[in-house]
């Protein structure tokens, strides 16, 4: 049984590893184009935090790359067009995706299964042609030219350097996304193992009894998926400031299925499945970029065989099936 | 207006039978077909490469493109989900590894056919041209031939032993078998018809709009959204989700043209309204 | 006794089909009262219709003269009328002791934010539903499985623990479905105390039965449907001489009626 002790102690071993042990193995072995690679991993993860939080109320959320593009696109604009700080960009990102998700998610929460997925299948479709026709987004042209994040300076010290004057700005980009993921994950551990996680569960087994002892489960859904929404626009918010550009097809539906498919992957009931999800099927995407025109053949052949032999989850084989499914 | 009630029919035939396909494999195996939009990709291209490169009989093409995706349809049913479906804890399984099938087919459509845009040579020339509406034949043939096979297909459904024995297990699973239904080899069928559906619209739209690997995807999308309107598992439902998106979409193109690409902004818009108030779709069953 | 319930001609058809036509009645507050009739009367109908799981096509509920019928199932569990089930419902991936826990919902004082943040409020919240639980389940005997899974319990603790849920709730009217349900004489005569009890506590009871004797020896008072009418309303001797009663129930093949 995990006490928080070990569960302490193995946040800060990872926290080591992360930001210790790994830049010396690129700064060692000289790749440092991994940076990307696992910068990316870690803010794939915190957009498919948000689709496993989905999950933890019962719904299939296909719809997050929608939010990634309109955090995003908040982001881009905001800094482009007014001259914001990105870091101040970031929570306003996240802030209006989780305001838009409360509006889309008051009539679609209802619906279950696959009808909710679909309908989050098409948000992100739409999503995408909403970038190509709203007018501030500059439409298929996109934004470019976006200057990487300045600095955050409090009381005269400055706490962020201004990521322009940086000579390594790769390995800054991985600590701050390496940052983002762990405080993600952090809050969504926190929320899951504090009463409001015991009441989603509630309303995961019995949303009639969860009712009758006075849960309002429509509202409890429409915060969880705020949150979730939240996350997705954070993630797509700093993605763009790596990319320095965002255009309407920077997440499309197949990143949708990708963040559902992270959470499955590493396993819907682990609170980190989607960082292992993330991190298998990207490396394992990214890996087979040497197989040329194979490469999405094979990929796909490798999923369909960990899906049959572990339905359940890569996690499934090395813990015992914990809470929240 | 007659011209935008047409096309609109012409689009609708099409996309209901498409939404069928959707519609039967979901009443019987709850499986969300991801893949359905490959496999209309997939029955165009090999309408394509038997028409089109081999020079046989459209006919021909058609059956051929039925064939290999029913052929399709049926290998996926009985190598995949059935060994998911038996597996796993939770039934959202089946859409993580349709998600898969789907990924799948673009590899192997990718591999086999290429990115270009491939088209054939029209199956009738001319163009019917009347003061109030003009429709090229080949559009009014595919048509035709569309609601044919609606209506056989639900004719199928209705009076034939394996339609009988696949509208009960999609009415009651337990007691179907009970009644000494084969599930196995019924889902099997299912599986393989709904597929088959797919890939011979897909050989009936070469023939007019052509076929490219990438609208894959959006098809599927499209396909959801039928489903989403009509209602999931009901033969009527998708029947009027298609013919409704089909409506839709040409009056949209006409009426919002001046606006660009909103129309399917505007028809999801409307969708979500639509939800709010009747959330299983038109006839759709609940889910669970 | 001030009338705590009031059922005011409460009527709900499903499509061609009446299921409960017109009922009147009214609960005391601190009594238990039953509802009896044999089966198809529209009982279940009718619980499910004052616990606002369904919309009455007609007619009305009121709580203390408060119209709690058509309102959301989470609030009208506020107003201090819930519901317990028939199928023993729980939640079956927690602990007995999570269970009633988690059923202490309408008491938190603290906010969702305050409970992510473990505000102060939130701690003192969470030590007072644990106090609150441990004490419900000694009282309905449940203390010593507390940590026991909640599906893996047999039906008698099943049925305590859905009482439990419900007495969490701080509930003024319970409303019990079919609490006897599927009992021997001796679990049955525990079940009654347990009923009892809680009415000692302060709750009012409305229950559905089917279990003839069980009702004959608990009720204060009974209203009888049949056929989704109300055929007679009394005390148990009242009802168990009143000839109407007799008739529905000897026109239908099951029951007894405990005479």
């Amino acid at each position: 049984m995990t006490t928080p002790t070990s569960k302490l102690a193995a946040l800060a071993l990872f926290l080591l590893f992360a930001f210790l042990v790994v830049p010396w193995l690129i700064a060692v072995s000289g790749r440092s184009d991994l940076y990307y690679t696992l910068t990316s991993v870690a803010l794939l993860s915190i957009a498919s935090a948000g689709v496993w939080l989905t999950f933890y109320i019962g719904r299939i959320n296909i719809g997050q790359g929608a939010y990634a593009l309109l955090g995003g696109y908040v982001s881009a604009i905001l800094v482009t067009a007014y001259g914001l700080s990105f870091w101040l960009t970031l929570p306003i990102a996240g802030l209006f995706c989780a305001g838009v998700s409360i509006l889309i998610g008051w009539p679609i929460l209802r619906l279950r299964g696959v009808y909710f997925a679909m309908v989050t299948l098409v948000l992100t479709e739409v999503a995408r042609l909403a970038a190509l026709a709203a007018p501030l987004t500059n439409g298929a042209k996109g934004i470019t030219d976006i200057p990487p994040p300045g600095p955050i300076r409090l009381f005269g010290l400055t706490l962020v350097p201004d990521f322009a004057t940086l000579a390594n700005p790769r390995q800054a980009f991985y600590f701050a996304a390496v940052v983002l993921m762990v405080l993600a994950f952090a809050g969504v551990y926190r929320l899951v193992h504090s009463r409001i996680g015991q009441l989603c569960q509630s309303l995961q087994q019995n949303e009639e009894l969860a009712s009758s002892i006075g849960v309002n489960i429509a509202a409890l859904r429409i915060i969880a998926y705020a949150i979730s929404s939240f996350l997705g626009g954070i993630g797509g918010a700093m993605f763009v400031a790596i990319a320095q550009s965002i255009y309407p097809s920077s997440f499309a539906v197949t990143d949708s299925v990708n963040f559902m498919l992270n959470c499955f992957l590493g396993g819907l009931g682990y609170v980190v499945g989607p960082i292992v999800g993330t991190l298998v099927l990207y490396f394992g995407w990214d890996l087979l970029f040497k197989t040329g025109q194979f490469q999405l053949l094979i990929y796909s052949m490798i999923l369909i065989a960990l899906i049959l032999v572990l339905p359940n989850g890569i996690l499934s084989l090395v813990a015992p099936r914990r809470k929240g499914s | 207006m007659t011209q935008i009630i047409v096309n609109g029919l012409y689009l609708g035939a099409q996309y209901a039978l498409i939404a069928l396909g959707l519609t039967l494999i979901f009443a019987l195996m709850n499986v969300l077909n991801f893949a359905h939009g490959q496999m209309f990709v997939l029955g165009g291209f090999t309408t394509y490469t038997v028409y089109g490169r081999l020079h046989l009989p459209f006919a021909v093409a058609l059956v051929a493109s039925g064939l290999t995706l029913a052929v399709v349809g049926a290998l996926f049913e009985r190598l995949l989900f059935r060994t998911v479906i038996r597996r796993s804890f939770r039934e959202e399984s089946t859409m993580l590894l349709a998600a898969g099938t789907a990924f799948f087919l673009d590899a192997v459509i990718l591999l086999l056919f290429g990115e270009k845009q491939r088209g054939v040579p029209k199956i009738v020339s001319g163009v019917l041209n009347t003061d109030w509406l003009i429709i090229p034949y080949d559009k009014i043939a595919v048509g035709i031939i569309a609601v044919l096979l609606i209506a056989g297909f639900m004719a199928f459904m209705q009076f034939s032993r394996p339609g009988r024995a696949m509208r009960a297990l999609a009415q009651d699973r337990v007691a179907a078998q009970l009644m000494g239904v084969n599930v196995d080899r019924y889902s099997m069928i299912g599986f393989a018809l709904g597929a088959m559906l797919a890939g011979v619209v897909g050989g009936l739209l070469v023939a007019i709009t052509g076929v490219n690997s990438g609208i894959g995807g959006p098809i599927s999308i499209k396909a959801f959204l039928m489903v989403m309107i009509g209602g999931a598992g009901v033969v009527g439902g998708a029947i009027a989700g298609g013919f409704i998106l089909g409506m839709l979409e040409s009056v949209g193109l006409s009426v919002l043209h001046a606006y660009g690409d909103i129309t399917y902004l505007v028809i999801f818009a409307a969708l979500m309204v639509f939800l709010s108030i009747r959330p299983n779709g038109l006839m759709g069953k609940p889910w669970g | 006794m001030a009338e705590l319930l009031e059922v005011k001609g409460l009527t709900k058809r499903f499509g061609g089909l009446v299921a409960v036509n017109g009922i009147s009645f009214s609960v005391q507050e601190g009594e238990i009262l039953s509802v009896i009739g044999p089966n198809g009367a529209g009982k279940s109908t009718l619980f499910k219709l004052i616990a606002s799981f369904l919309r009455p096509s007609d007619g009305e509920v009121l709580f203390r003269g408060a119209r709690i019928s058509g309102l959301a199932p989470h609030i009208v569990a506020r107003t201090g009328v819930v519901r317990t089930f028939q199928e023993t419902t729980i939640f079956k991936g927690m602990s007995v002791r999570d269970n009633v826990i988690t059923a202490h919902h309408l008491r938190s004082r603290a906010t969702l934010l305050g409970f992510f943040l473990a505000s102060r409020r939130a701690q003192a919240d969470e030590r007072d539903f644990a106090r609150s639980a441990d004490e419900i389940l000694d009282f309905l005997g449940l203390g010593t499985i507390a940590g026991e899974l909640a599906s893996t319990l047999p039906q008698g603790h099943l049925r305590a623990l859905g009482i439990a849920i419900g007495l969490a709730t701080s509930p003024k009217v319970l409303l019990l479905d079919e609490p006897f349900a599927g009992m021997n004489h001796g679990e049955t005569r525990r079940a009654v105390e347990l009923v009892r009890a809680v009415r000692g506590r302060g709750v009012t009871i409305l229950l559905v039965e089917h279990d003839m004797p069980a009702v004959m020896k608990i009720s204060d008072r009974i209203v009888v449907l049949n056929f989704g009418e109300k055929i007679a309303e009394g005390t148990p001797t009242e009802i168990q001489a009143n000839p109407r009663v007799i008739e529905a129930y000897l026109g239908s093949a099951d029951e007894s009626i405990g005479l």
